[in-house]
């Protein structure tokens, strides 16, 4: 555990870990606006064009042909659709034993708003999968609010106009109190699109009833004495950068080369007969009911199962490094609600209210006040004679995966962003084949 | 209506006559409302799906086109060979076990089981009202690997510890044999049921020995429907995913989790049709061969079997 | 058939008397006993679905294990909770009713007609139906995934009824067919030969005889639609069925709730099942 002092963190440090990374790829991509808008552009002419596309990206109108006083001049409705990720928010149970999510009742009764809360997105590229043919053609997609991971479905979504530019307008919470790695990131300058919903980081899960000795690095993962054989869990989306990471390479600044090596990595992993599957989101069951030893896993996913399921686990900051990503809330194109939405959005950068929302989920918030309420919630708890739960609260307040220090986050890297068609061929054309048997 | 007959017989005939032209259109008309239906909802996306097998492009390069791209197929044989014949093999194996496990089942029922057919029938057929999804989930606790098969096993320690069945082929093979029993086991049900009993008699009183009997009379008799059965279990076996899905690892990706992939998480069309156009090609092969030598009757009766 | 040939062998001659290895008892018993252990086999996952809607999952936790931990009606109590899964279920039974009503009576008509008439084409239709009984489901799902996007139809609730009526016709047609094949014809020879007009006759004679048969269609189109997960799974779109919730649930651990509904749905077919049973019985 680390330090006392190192827990409760500067943001404006946090700020400047960020930015410095930031700045280190803005020579291939561009933190500031105008370089990230000309990447854009220069990649929609790469594509030749689709329907309703040039370049910008920059916030004000939103660009791209969407008049944001027209997205945004209706009446926010009674019905919100929000499609997330499982274990993404807060969950109660009432008398009755009927779950529900405490901070959306809050939401309605505080608007009258009804949220149609589901947690259908398990991978990027499935719910990507999903979508895409219904925002092609036009189509109402059926949600009002999806979360996307940073990354080429992000960036897709975003080029071929098939989600709303938010308004500036109306998110006053999130000028307020979002953390300064939140605003503006080098993939969304400006927060056009997304407003971030959690951050977090991959690492490695570990049953530790299941392993033989000590899991704490990634080549642990294709080692059978320690780890047994098929009983490995892979994430299919995050591996490609993951194993980067620990071979030492910067994903963000990774070419084919590079690729290739993680390839043979992962294949020699696979020759080596510890992988039992690749997995999206549903590595989590598996790792619950004993199916798997390890896994490559999602901090708050694992955190959570520890800490208020009660399941033997434990979550490895891998020794040579691990993959950092965020969730993005974005508007699809064709919903038919964005005022609503984006009340629901900025909602959740209410302090109060993300400060219930990390308490459940364990991910690293985008405010960074809820540090702070968080361990007062828990000083309460003791006072009132609920240790239990509130040592929970503690061990969440200074946990150095929500609320990471610098040389924390210094050993983590973002993935890498692919941006044209080439490049996304030949990296599935390396990557697939490895999952694909 | 009758009009200007004179007797009863020619009445009739007249009445017939006009019946008759009107009688030969009656089938039409009945076939057209579920014809116009399976062909636009049946035959149509068949025919669309080797439409879209020859188009080019990607999502990112702003669409497809219909460039009588053939090169997707060359590619994806290419690209895809261990996966199809992993497919193959898994469903020759699964359509042998299930003869296998199904013939002395169906050969009791149909002989030995008298009164209590329908309702032994009935607890065997069962279980396949509910969704196959749930009953393949249900093999999966089952099957886990400290779930209740393998748990007091290993604890006793019969088994090593390291012992897995799920993410194996056996797995595998398993879940779609089981999935699949009763496309092979009523076909032979069928066809076991109407072998004439007085055969097996008449054999016996020729001091044939049960087993004889069975080699001589009832075996020959039931080739149909083994075919039968074979066929209805092999053809869907190979386009199976769901249980490579639920049951299987890396090691066991079949054809239909490839297309299934390429349709819905990469969105790459053109290949994933030529796919599926070539599993449907290969399977039409067998289908076609099947009908043309043993005729479909027997497939269909036992398709009506199961209702 | 050497059966045959042996029976007509005149019965004078002696056959030689045969090695015959006596009816040992347990042979007798070998054949049920394998019944038996097939019907427990076939029955395992059923009896673990059932068994597993009670199972006590400590603490908070609400999603299914490996592991029987104990008994509870709490599931059952709380069977509409989980969000997501009550409108999944409706979605289901809002298509299977109106797609076994719509197939069975395209269905029975194309029976009847293969069944009764011969015309042009009866080879190439009967070929037809078998391709829609055999052929792989993800052929057809991906097809009419192809076919709605290119024809820019909505992908929904209306898409997956479209879809199910189209495989659910052969199944009614093939158990129709099966059914009017084996009537007697003289019956509505008959009936017309009393100066009753084809259509009377068809109305009065032929389909009360084929009725159980048009019932049998009903039910299997019901159950293939309601269980139908494959083609779903590709045209659904954003909408869900109770099959494609639960695959997607099982992926991050399906609640006790889903054994629950399955039970209940499982005890509806078999009494629907046996009530079918008992009514064909009873009209001889």
């Amino acid at each position: 555990m680390s330090d006392r002092d190192e827990r409760i963190v500067d943001p404006a440090t946090m700020q400047d870990i960020m930015r410095h990374r930031l700045t280190r790829r803005s020579v291939l991509r561009g933190a500031g606006t105008g370089i990230a808008g000309f990447s854009l552009a220069s990649f929609l002419a790469a594509c030749g064009g689709d329907g309703g596309g040039n370049g910008g990206g920059n916030g004000g109108n939103g660009g791209n042909g969407f008049d944001i006083g027209q997205i945004y001049a209706g009446e926010p409705g009674d019905q919100i659709n929000f499609a997330n990720w499982p274990f993404y928010l807060d969950q109660s149970k009432n008398n009755e034993g009927e779950v529900f999510h405490p901070t959306l009742r809050r939401f309605a009764q505080e608007t009258g708003i009804q949220v149609n809360y589901e947690d259908v997105i398990n991978d990027n590229a499935e719910f990507f999968g999903r979508l895409q043919p219904l925002l092609a053609a036009g189509d109402d997609p059926g949600w009002d609010i999806i979360v996307m991971t940073n990354g080429r479905y992000f960036t897709t979504l975003v080029a071929n106009d098939w989600v709303y530019p938010l308004d500036p307008d109306r998110r006053p919470n999130f000028d307020a109190n979002a953390a300064s790695w939140a605003k503006d990131p080098f993939y969304d300058p400006g927060n056009t699109h997304g407003m971030a919903w959690q951050s977090g980081i991959t690492g490695i899960g570990v049953n530790r009833k299941l392993v033989n000795g000590e899991v704490t690095t990634m080549d642990d993962l294709a080692n059978p004495n320690k780890v047994g054989t098929n009983s490995v869990g892979m994430l299919e989306g995050d591996m490609p950068d993951w194993v980067m990471i620990n071979l030492g390479i910067d994903p963000t600044t990774s070419g084919p080369e590079e690729w290739r090596d993680a390839a043979n990595w992962l294949r020699m992993q696979q020759e080596s007969g510890t992988v039992r599957a690749y997995y999206g989101n549903e590595y989590l069951p598996e790792l619950q009911n004993e199916n798997l030893s390890a896994t490559m896993a999602w901090s708050g996913d694992v955190l959570y199962s520890e800490v208020w399921l009660q399941y033997d686990m434990e979550f490895v900051f891998p020794e040579d490094g691990a993959l950092l990503w965020i969730d993005n809330m974005m508007i699809p194109a064709g919903s038919q609600n964005p005022v609503g939405a984006m009340e629901v959005m900025d909602f959740y950068y209410d302090p109060e209210i993300a400060t219930m929302v990390t308490e459940w989920v364990l991910y690293m918030s985008p405010i960074p006040q809820t540090q702070e309420l968080i361990e007062a919630n828990a000083a309460q708890a003791e006072e009132q004679g609920f240790k239990g739960y509130a040592n929970k609260l503690y061990q969440t307040a200074r946990s150095p995966f929500l609320y990471p220090s610098d040389e924390f986050i210094s050993r983590t890297s973002f993935g890498r962003d692919l941006r044209t068609q080439e490049e996304t061929e030949e990296w599935d054309a390396i990557f697939l084949p490895i999952s694909q048997g | 209506m009758r009009r200007g007959v004179d007797t009863p017989e020619r009445a009739e005939e007249s009445r017939k006559r006009t019946l008759g032209s009107r009688r030969r259109l009656v089938p039409y008309y009945l076939l057209s409302p579920a014809g116009l239906f399976l062909t636009v909802f049946f035959l149509l996306p068949l025919v669309l799906m080797i439409y879209t097998s020859l188009q080019s492009g990607g999502l990112l390069a702003g669409g497809f086109t219909f460039t009588w791209e053939f090169g997707n197929y060359t590619e994806v044989l290419g690209q895809y060979q261990r996966q199809f014949l992993r497919s193959i093999q898994y469903s020759a194996i699964v359509t042998v076990v299930a003869l296998l496990l199904a013939y002395p089942l169906t050969y009791w029922i149909a002989f030995y089981a008298g009164k209590w057919k329908t309702s032994i029938l009935l607890l065997i057929l069962a279980p396949f009202f509910v969704s196959f999804i749930i009953r393949t989930i249900q093999w999966k606790f089952i099957l886990a690997d400290s779930g209740p098969l393998f748990g007091p096993i290993k604890d006793v320690g019969l088994l090593p510890d390291g012992f897995r069945v799920l993410a194996t082929p056996f797995a595998v093979v398993a879940g779609i044999t089981y999935n699949f029993l009763p496309f092979t086991a009523l076909p032979l049900y069928v066809a076991l049921e109407r072998i004439d009993k007085r055969l097996v008699e008449a054999a016996k009183d020729l001091y044939a020995s049960r087993w004889q009997a069975f080699r001589r009379v009832v075996w020959p008799l039931s080739i149909p429907g083994v075919f039968a059965g074979f066929l209805l279990t092999f053809v869907p076996a190979t386009g199976d995913y769901v249980n490579a899905d639920l049951l299987g690892g890396p090691g066991t990706t079949m054809i239909g989790n490839i297309i299934q992939q390429k349709f819905l998480t990469e969105l790459d069309y053109p290949e994933a049709a030529a796919l599926s156009v070539i599993l449907m090609v290969v399977m039409l092969v067998l289908a076609s061969l099947y009908a043309r030598i043993l005729g479909t009757e027997d497939v269909e009766r036992a398709a009506g079997a199961q209702a | 058939m050497s059966a045959v040939a042996a029976a007509t062998r005149p019965v004078e001659r002696q056959a030689p008397a045969p090695l015959h290895r006596p009816n040992k008892r347990w042979t007798r018993f070998l054949l049920p006993v394998y019944t038996i252990v097939m019907i427990v086999y076939l029955s395992s996952p059923i009896v673990m679905m059932i068994l597993y809607s009670f199972n006590d999952l400590p603490g908070q936790i609400d999603r299914q294990s490996a592991r029987f931990w104990g008994f509870t009606f709490d599931w059952w109590k709380n069977v509409w909770n989980i969000p997501g899964l009550p409108g999944a279920f409706r979605n289901s039974l809002k298509i299977a009713f109106p797609s076994a009503a719509i197939s069975t009576v395209l269905g029975a008509l194309f029976g009847l007609a293969l069944g009764r008439y011969r015309f042009r084409g009866t080879r190439g239709v009967d070929f037809v139906i078998f391709l829609a009984i055999a052929v792989p489901e993800i052929v057809l799902g991906a097809s009419l995934l192809s076919m709605f996007v290119l024809a820019g139809f909505p992908l929904g609730l209306g898409s997956i009824l479209l879809s199910h009526i189209g495989f659910s016709i052969a199944f009614v047609a093939v158990t129709v067919r099966a059914r009017v094949q084996g009537l007697d014809r003289n019956l509505e020879d008959a009936a017309q030969d009393l100066f009753a007009s084809p259509v009377t006759a068809f109305f009065k004679v032929t389909l009360p005889l084929i009725t159980p048969a048009i019932m049998a269609g009903f039910l299997l189109a019901f159950v293939l639609s309601l269980d139908d997960f494959v083609i779903s799974n590709f045209v659904a779109g954003q909408e869900s069925t109770f099959p494609l919730w639960v695959y997607g649930a099982q992926r991050i651990g399906i609640p006790p709730q889903v054994n629950v509904m399955a039970t209940i749905l499982f005890a509806a077919g078999i009494i629907a099942a046996i009530t079918n049973v008992v009514a064909q019985r009873r009209r001889g």
